[in-house]
């Protein structure tokens, strides 16, 4: 008797302190996500609706036109073209950009961890350096460099720009996951006759799944959400998508059309979004666990 | 199959040397040990032999041909690793057939030598799997089936056994001998543990700072250490080592030693010529615990090198088949190799047999044997 009313207090302390932690989650859950909220229910409202005030309050009319228009219509700028043109031009930005610092940065951890040469601490040390430069100071010699490659205001030279700065942060990633990574195997793959490249290849990148995911979405948050190279080095038609937000909302002559600033905004912040939804599910932890050691 | 003889070799690290001027032989299926303390550049020699290292100077030939500047994979041999060194996101086949896959053998050939060597080290239904789904054992018999299916003149073997638990390394040893016996092929092994070394080798090496101490088979290296550093590091437990005098009486050699009340124990020389060059001396007087033992001397072996000893019992460690004892004696702390039955307690006065035939006597100073 005594135990089971033990028993039953204990249940029932659990269940307070579970219902105790759902709500202060819920809370802060809410917290966080009322300004998307916000932005979504204004976005799908017609401008009047949002002038007169109720920002919390859901569209009477519901409403794509804002979202149309941010797309394809909406003053960016001199041209009335929407955010399209420009979301394509952070994409071709991007993928090059992202993809490129990221092989790079595994091949430096490779080299700086398994192929160890004189010196090697000092590379890392500079590459490690260039993590903590601010991006102000890099601006006019970056300009002059850009101008003597003939990379000026092209997406190419954005590419390179973002390659440049993001090879710090990406080999500082990779070189850490495979000092982890023990050196026997690849003693052993040496020895069953695999190269420099086919060891790479087929036996630390299949293995490097966690830190791949790390890395991309590192770059490509960076990269798409970077405000100051687009503003600086792009060009009529290499404008990335932040700017041209930027653009959007400084632009509009006339009223401010918030529903589409609404809409573009979340255009814009939508891929990294995506990016996060689609390989968080791949950052699986302890790969490698057990595949050396019992 | 193949001799493996190694000429002079030097290794150094910047301007720290490693390896000081290594001469080893191994005839054609030999098993030669290489045995040492942690840092003595016995893994490092076994680099170098596979190609892992460069060295700074001196030859390493496999089956009378230089392997100097040819790539690891092209010396003929196999390695297997301390940690297995198993590719993680391969399966078991995958993992043992990646050697003859790199050198474009077909995928159905492959097939048929990986099946092969699963079944005779018997992991053929594991051949699906990850390294991560197997046990410690599994994944050495994974990393041997790499090896073997190698097909290589030398096996090299890097301290394979001591990430397993004690009971499946004895297991595994048996299996390496085994697999040894059956192959006939020659190996070299690393390890630190003296036992595994006298078990399984033909030859051992003894290595210290760099440089081999002794060369020899696992009788000789136990019975005739050349130096006290290969006597002490060789047995379990270790010999007794017990600082004394040597000094002439009339025409017979002896040796002296003060034992901890102040007293004199002195035992007899015989037999070890350049003692005479000792006498008033310091020397090291070195006996293992199974020559003190408490059998009965029998009227035959009574003789000038069986000399009995009474002596205090201070621990005694029953082992089952045997009982160490550990006595004053010397003024040292000497353990002693009781039979499994004997009856004795801590403190109690023995007498003990004391074989001096297989005693050995080293230089102070120089730590070198007196022969």
């Amino acid at each position: 008797m005594i135990s089971s009313s033990i028993g039953g207090n204990s249940r029932t302390n659990i269940k307070a302190s579970r219902i105790f932690i759902y709500l202060i989650l819920i809370i802060f859950a809410i917290y966080y996500l009322l300004p998307l909220y916000v932005m979504l229910v204004n976005s799908l409202k017609p401008l009047e609706e949002i002038r007169g005030g109720g920002m919390l309050n859901l569209p009477i009319v519901w409403s794509l036109d804002s979202w149309r228009s941010a797309w394809s219509s909406a003053q960016i700028g001199v041209d009335p073209s929407g955010l399209r043109p420009y979301f394509w031009n952070s994409i071709s930005m991007v993928v090059p950009a992202v993809l490129l610092s990221t092989i790079l940065g595994s091949l430096n951890g490779y080299v700086l961890t398994k192929w160890q040469f004189r010196g090697h601490g000092i590379v890392f040390g500079l590459l490690l350096l260039s993590c903590f430069i601010p991006f102000q100071i890099v601006l006019i010699p970056m300009a002059k460099l850009l101008g003597v490659f003939g990379l000026a205001g092209t997406t190419a030279g954005l590419v390179l720009v973002h390659l440049v700065y993001g090879v710090g942060f990406t080999t500082l990633f990779f070189r850490n996951y495979y000092s982890a990574f023990p050196t026997e195997i690849v003693k052993a793959a040496q020895i069953d006759g695999a190269g420099f490249f086919r060891i790479f290849w087929r036996i630390l990148l299949p293995s490097s799944g966690p830190i791949i995911v790390v890395t991309v979405i590192w770059q490509f948050t960076n990269i798409w959400n970077d405000f100051l190279f687009g503003a600086s080095f792009a060009d009529f038609d290499s404008i990335p998508m932040t700017v041209a937000l930027n653009n959007l909302v400084n632009s509009s002559t006339g009223v401010k059309e918030y529903n589409v600033h609404f809409a573009g905004a979340i255009l814009a912040a939508l891929p990294t979004l995506v990016v996060y939804i689609v390989s968080g599910r791949y950052f699986v932890r302890g790969l490698m666990a057990g595949a050396v050691k019992g | 199959m193949a001799t493996v003889k190694i000429t002079d070799l030097y290794k150094s690290y910047g301007s720290v040397e490693v390896l000081k001027g290594i001469n080893l032989y191994i005839e054609d299926g030999g098993f030669l040990v290489l045995v040492g303390p942690s840092g003595c550049g016995k893994s490092t020699l076994l680099n170098t032999i596979a190609g892992l290292e460069e060295i700074t100077g001196g030859d390493i030939e496999i089956g009378q041909n230089s392997v100097l500047g040819l790539h690891p994979s092209k010396r003929n041999i196999a390695m297997v690793f301390q940690s297995y060194a198993l590719y993680p996101n391969m399966t078991v086949s995958q993992n043992i057939g990646f050697g003859m896959e790199m050198k474009g053998i077909n995928k159905s050939e492959r097939e048929i030598a990986v099946n092969k060597v699963a079944e005779t080290l018997q992991i053929s239904e594991l051949l699906n799997r990850k390294p991560g789904q197997l046990s410690g054992g599994q994944r050495q018999r994974v990393a041997m089936g790499r090896a073997i299916v190698r097909e290589p003149e030398v096996f090299l073997f890097d301290e394979p056994l001591s990430n397993l638990d004690a009971k499946l390394r004895i297991d595994m040893r048996t299996e390496i001998k085994r697999l040894h016996q059956r192959l006939g092929s020659t190996i070299i092994y690393v390890t630190h543990d003296q036992v595994e070394a006298m078990t399984l080798a033909t030859k051992i090496a003894v290595l210290k700072d760099g440089c081999i101490q002794q060369f020899g088979t696992p009788y000789e290296i136990y019975n005739n250490p050349s130096n006290m550093f290969v006597a002490n590091f060789m047995g379990a437990p270790a010999m007794n080592l017990i600082e004394g005098i040597v000094v002439k009486s009339n025409k017979d050699v002896e040796f002296e030693m003060k034992n901890n009340k102040g007293g004199v124990i002195s035992l007899p020389i015989d037999g070890i010529k350049d003692i005479e060059n000792y006498i008033n001396k310091t020397v090291i007087f070195g006996i293992r615990p199974e020559s003190i033992n408490d059998l009965e001397l029998s009227g035959k072996e009574s003789n000038k090198n069986m000399v009995e000893k009474e002596v205090e019992i201070d621990v005694v460690e029953p082992a089952g088949s045997d009982t160490f004892a550990v006595v004053e004696f010397g003024g040292k702390q000497v353990v002693t190799r009781l039979n499994g039955n004997s009856i004795v307690s801590v403190g109690e006065k023995v007498k003990l047999t004391f074989n001096l035939s297989q005693a050995v006597f080293f230089d102070e100073k120089t730590e070198e044997r007196i022969r």
